[in-house]
């Protein structure tokens, strides 16, 4: 086991001559920005067959669940968790799964080493790094396998918007953007795709020895996927490459249907705003025609819970609860992810509405009615915003900062004097230019819930 | 201990009534001794449907140990013929780790006939024999089972110190995992959170 700084072996340890050249062109284009970061797929061979049975798993089952039932896995992985995990083992016996405690993202802060399963090795584990929303970072035990198993809910998500995957030798399968001032940034190949080029790069200009010169190394790469979040997505609007992607993929944050349909509209291209978390990968795929989020992961079961722990009524909202998932490292049982949304049921397939990142906030207006974040993420959704945050003072007022272009912050502005009335006072700012990569709460306020 | 068993009382009782038969000297190869372990054993597991695990022997070598791991074998025996036992079907693998494993370490510390005549050690033999098979007596919770079972048996107070111990250094060395440089480049995902 290495403990140094890890060599190229160890990042690529299937790596071919195609590859090779890969990577040659990803870090020497003459347009290439400074990369300032390694990573690798870290995929030996067996890992490599492990990857693509994975794969064909989960682009054969079906997810899902009888309704107001549980998967027919639940009971053995409950088993399994109770007997190998730490955290789990301690739990008393419980009659019915709905007994079981819940853990939230506190818990696995506090110590994440309860929550690797005992027979894990450790030789080859690696870290997800999440700052959240709390502010509070949170190491995440994970391993190449998990993270190479991303791509498999990926291809069943743009399976649903009929869009499937050929990249391969010598071409670019995916750019993952960002915009920030400092951004983790790497080339790399990957292996289940015949070493098919992965960039992530940051848009920000510093990067760059000329800002020209990100137009041009993405019309280069002419990558199948484009990836990232609605920050470096507003930027790639401004930069405009001619590029032919077959799909986007926005993760992070909420993709709002105005930049969605900007990026629709220049791209050409299915855009798909996907529920992720670090703690359990990708969750959940927006898909229009359902106006909800489907659930990709075959071994994910979904509740939703009030503050006390018991399921709210189909199509109530509540806090989405989480257990099963693929990253075996850190198997979750009854995981409140702090996110919300309703449950509901189209076809016998589970379907999350309204999925809103954090609890519902309320608003007061001026003439005493109270409205919910809700009703202002209604009003803001036609706009081409990157991202947003309202937050009500004591005085009543509120502070409303935004990011994107300066017409469409004027028309939030207008939306929300609308929403709140003609005497609300609306202090309105766009967000500093570039805001690192913290996420900033979207609704807060300073009165309490029971103000409400 | 999630499964709820046979009451203690019960269970004491049985013990308390054990048979001379099951209290004598265990038969071994140079022919000292009276009773086959080894058939017993086979039969109790027949009654639990369980077959006898292959390579696996209760005729002892005729070492003082082996004597004494055979007699206290013999002795849970007896008890798990116990009707309610049965019917609380225990696991095939627990109940050979008790005979074997369990009856070794009992051994360690009393001989067979002191955990038949002396009450607290009646109790820790049922305490510990229903805990090894996955059981706490009826009507008591996992904490008040697990309170009493390790405050009665020093081979149990031995083996939670064990094992918090190996708990402490495996969480360490995850800790050490995660912090490894290796660990903190991550590897590559199609998207990222």
């Amino acid at each position: 086991m290495s403990t140094g700084e890890p060599n190229d072996q160890e990042r690529y340890p299937l790596l071919g001559e195609a590859g090779r050249r890969m990577l040659d062109f990803l870090r020497e284009h003459p347009d290439a920005p400074v990369y300032r970061n390694h990573s690798g797929n870290r995929l030996d061979a067996e890992d490599l067959a492990y990857v693509r049975r994975e794969e064909a798993a989960v682009l054969s089952s079906t997810v899902g669940w009888p309704r107001g039932g549980h998967p027919d896995w639940l009971g053995d992985f409950v088993d399994d968790c109770c007997k190998e995990v730490p955290h789990y083992a301690a739990y008393a016996p419980a009659a019915r799964f709905e007994e079981l405690p819940t853990i939230s993202r506190a818990d696995l802060g506090r110590d994440i080493a309860a929550f690797v399963p005992d027979p894990v090795p450790l030789d080859r584990m690696i870290n997800f790094q999440t700052s959240g929303t709390t502010g509070h970072p949170l190491l995440l035990a994970s391993h190449p396998r998990v993270a190479a198993g991303y791509l498999a809910y990926h291809k069943r998500a743009l399976r649903r918007f009929g869009v499937s995957l050929t990249a391969g030798r010598g071409d670019v399968g995916v750019v993952l953007l960002g915009h920030q001032l400092t951004c983790f940034t790497y080339v790399s190949v990957t292996p289940s795709m015949d070493e098919a080029g992965l960039a992530k790069i940051n848009l920000h200009p510093a990067e760059w020895r000329s800002p020209a010169d990100r137009a041009a190394y993405l019309e280069a790469l002419a990558p199948e996927v484009i990836a990232g979040d609605p920050i470096s997505f507003t930027e790639l609007l401004l930069i405009t490459p001619k590029l032919r992607p077959k799909a986007i993929l926005s993760t992070s944050m909420t993709l709002l249907p105005g930049l969605r349909g900007e990026l629709e509209k220049t791209y050409d291209c299915p855009v798909l705003d996907l529920y992720s978390l670090n703690e359990a990968g990708p969750v959940a795929v927006f898909d229009p025609a359902l106006d909800g989020h489907v659930l990709l992961q075959p071994r994910m079961f979904v509740e939703i819970l009030d503050d006390n722990d018991h399921s709210v009524p189909h199509g109530k909202r509540g806090e989405i609860t989480l257990t099963g998932g693929f990253n075996f490292c850190l198997p979750l049982l009854r995981y409140r992810t702090g996110d919300f949304a309703a449950l509901d049921f189209v076809g016998g397939e589970p379907v999350l509405r309204g999925l809103e990142g954090r609890p519902l906030v309320r608003f007061r207006r001026p003439d005493g009615e109270w409205l919910n974040n809700i009703d202002v993420t209604h009003v803001l959704r036609p706009l081409p915003l990157a991202r947003f945050s309202l937050h009500q003072r004591k005085d009543g007022g509120f502070d409303f900062s935004a990011e994107g272009p300066a017409a469409a912050i004027r028309s939030a502005h207008e939306a929300l004097a609308g929403l709140f009335g003609p005497t609300a006072r609306i202090d309105t700012r766009p967000f500093p230019p570039v805001a690192g990569s913290a996420k900033v709460p979207q609704y807060s306020s300073a009165f309490a819930v029971s103000d409400a | 201990m999630n499964q709820e068993g046979p009451s203690l009382e019960h269970l004491l009782r049985r013990l308390a009534e054990t048979p001379s038969d099951f209290l004598a000297e265990p038969w071994t190869r140079s022919g000292r001794g009276n009773v086959h372990v080894h058939a017993v054993v086979g039969d109790v597991l027949a009654c639990h449907e369980c077959g006898m695990p292959p390579g696996e022997s209760w005729i002892p070598d005729g070492s003082g140990p082996s004597v004494r791991t055979a007699g206290v074998a013999l002795l849970i025996c007896w008890l798990l013929a116990d009707p309610e036992l049965i019917r609380a079907k225990p696991a095939g693998p627990a109940l050979i780790a008790l005979l074997t494993d369990g009856a070794a370490e009992l051994a360690g510390q009393n001989a067979a006939a002191k955990y038949c005549t002396d009450p607290e050690r009646r109790e820790e033999l049922v305490r510990f024999a229903l805990g090894r098979l996955g059981f706490r007596p009826a009507g008591e919770t996992v904490a008040q089972a697990t309170d009493r079972l390790t405050a009665l048996s020093s081979i149990e107070r031995n083996r939670v110190l064990i094992a918090s111990r190996k708990a402490e250094e495996r969480a360490r060395a995850i800790r050490e995992a995660l912090a490894r440089k290796a660990a903190q480049e991550s590897a590559d995902k199609y998207t990222r959170e």
